[in-house]
């Protein structure tokens, strides 16, 4: 006798099992992850509210700090410097002018001059360092009167480089006139120092 | 074919995980890394504020310091050059007070004016807002009176410069002094008013 084999299903039979099993496990692991990450994204918020606070503010201080730069920029801006330059330039050599002291300059040249040499004319140029060009003329009644000038100016630390620039003789007095460099007492020891060694720089540079 | 039956929640699911996964690994493994970030951030921008901070002061300085000098040049030009108008008859008064202190009286004075001061290498000769006045005169006196009105100017509140002297023996014990003077007037043209020069 043959069985019989009824299938009485509405619809084909399907194992879903390890479909659910899989969204089981899937949905789990999600939850876990889920909750894991809400909670680290409301530590990091707490832990670093401070931090970022301050950062925040920090940041706005440095805007203000560079507005405040800005503005003083352009007001710098609206100055005419160039000028201003010149200007300060030209104040501070008639300043040095006023202030340089020909009473000291005449009590050198006294201590200086030998007894048979005159001076008969002085006048200064001024330099951008300090220092002062004296162009002078002298009589003097012997034949050695310049070198003995020109010697005691280089002993004279107030003097520097006298050079001669005419020698001449007439009705028993000679006549010579010299320039020579001269440094006031009142500028300091280091600043002669820095003048000497811009003067070193500037004829290096020549040669 | 079960699996493909159950496609859109599984994929639906997948994609969730995924990006749970993904947030996981980005901020919880590296949460202390992220910490370290945010602290960095913070030390850049405080040595942004810091150079920021520095970078005004120096701006504000250099400013105020310019401000400074125009403030010290008009100075000058207000109180010591002043202007021919209020101060010359003043400085020849003063010059010719100080010859008769020495016992020096001098036959002649000559002036001289010279034009405005102009700044060196511009084009338009722009000036400088101060012009030059010359007197000069001869004495003759004793080595001592010379000295002594020498010293005068020099002590003088008068914006007077000596620019030369010229000295010659007249006879025993007596000299001819040659002074040549200078001063500087502030150009009455030059615009004070606003404290700028």
């Amino acid at each position: 006798m043959k069985p019989i084999h009824l299938n009485l299903a509405a619809r084909p039979y399907r194992d879903y099992r390890p479909v659910y099993a899989a969204v089981v496990v899937m949905s789990l692991v999600t939850a876990y992850l889920l909750l894991n990450n809400i909670e680290t994204y409301y530590r990091y918020i707490r832990e670093t509210k401070t931090t970022r606070a301050e950062i925040a503010t920090i940041e706005g201080q440095t805007q203000v700090e560079r507005n405040k730069r800005e503005a003083a920029q352009q007001r710098l801006a609206t100055l005419d410097l160039s000028r201003l330059d010149k200007q300060t330039k030209f104040v501070n050599a008639r300043l040095a002018e006023r202030a340089f002291s020909w009473s000291t300059l005449l009590d050198e040249l006294e201590s200086i001059l030998a007894d048979d040499v005159r001076l008969q004319s002085v006048s200064p140029r001024f330099q951008d360092d300090g220092t002062i060009i004296l162009t002078m003329s002298f009589r003097s009644k012997s034949s050695d009167g310049m070198i003995t000038t020109i010697n005691r100016m280089n002993g004279d630390p107030q003097f520097r480089n006298p050079f001669p620039s005419q020698e001449s003789f007439a009705e028993g007095t000679y006549s010579f006139d010299l320039v020579v460099q001269y440094i006031p007492v009142t500028m300091k020891k280091s600043e002669i120092v820095r003048t000497s060694a811009r003067a070193k720089r500037k004829s290096g540079g020549r040669r | 074919m079960i699996w493909r039956e159950k496609k859109t929640l599984l994929i639906i699911l997948g994609l969730i995980l995924l990006a749970n996964t993904l947030f996981f690994f980005t901020y919880r493994v590296q949460y202390k890394s992220r910490l370290d970030a945010l602290d960095e951030r913070l030390e850049t921008a405080k040595s942004q504020l810091e150079q920021a901070r520095t970078a005004r002061t120096q701006a504000e300085r250099t400013f105020q310091g310019y401000r400074q000098v125009e403030k010290d040049v008009l100075l000058v030009f207000n109180e010591h050059f002043s202007t021919q108008t209020e101060r010359l008859t003043m400085m020849i008064a003063e010059v010719k007070r100080l010859a008769l202190a020495s016992n020096l009286v001098p036959a002649s004075y000559s002036f001289t004016q010279q034009g405005e001061k102009k700044i060196e290498g511009t084009r338009a000769g722009e000036s400088l807002g101060a012009h030059e006045v010359g007197i000069r005169f001869n004495v003759s006196g004793s080595y001592q009176q010379v000295r002594r009105l020498i010293n005068l100017l020099e002590l003088s509140q008068q914006f007077v410069i000596i620019n030369g002297i010229g000295l010659n023996a007249v006879d025993e014990g007596a000299l001819s002094l040659s002074l040549d003077l200078k001063t500087l007037f502030r150009d009455e043209t030059a615009d004070t008013k606003n404290n700028r020069l």
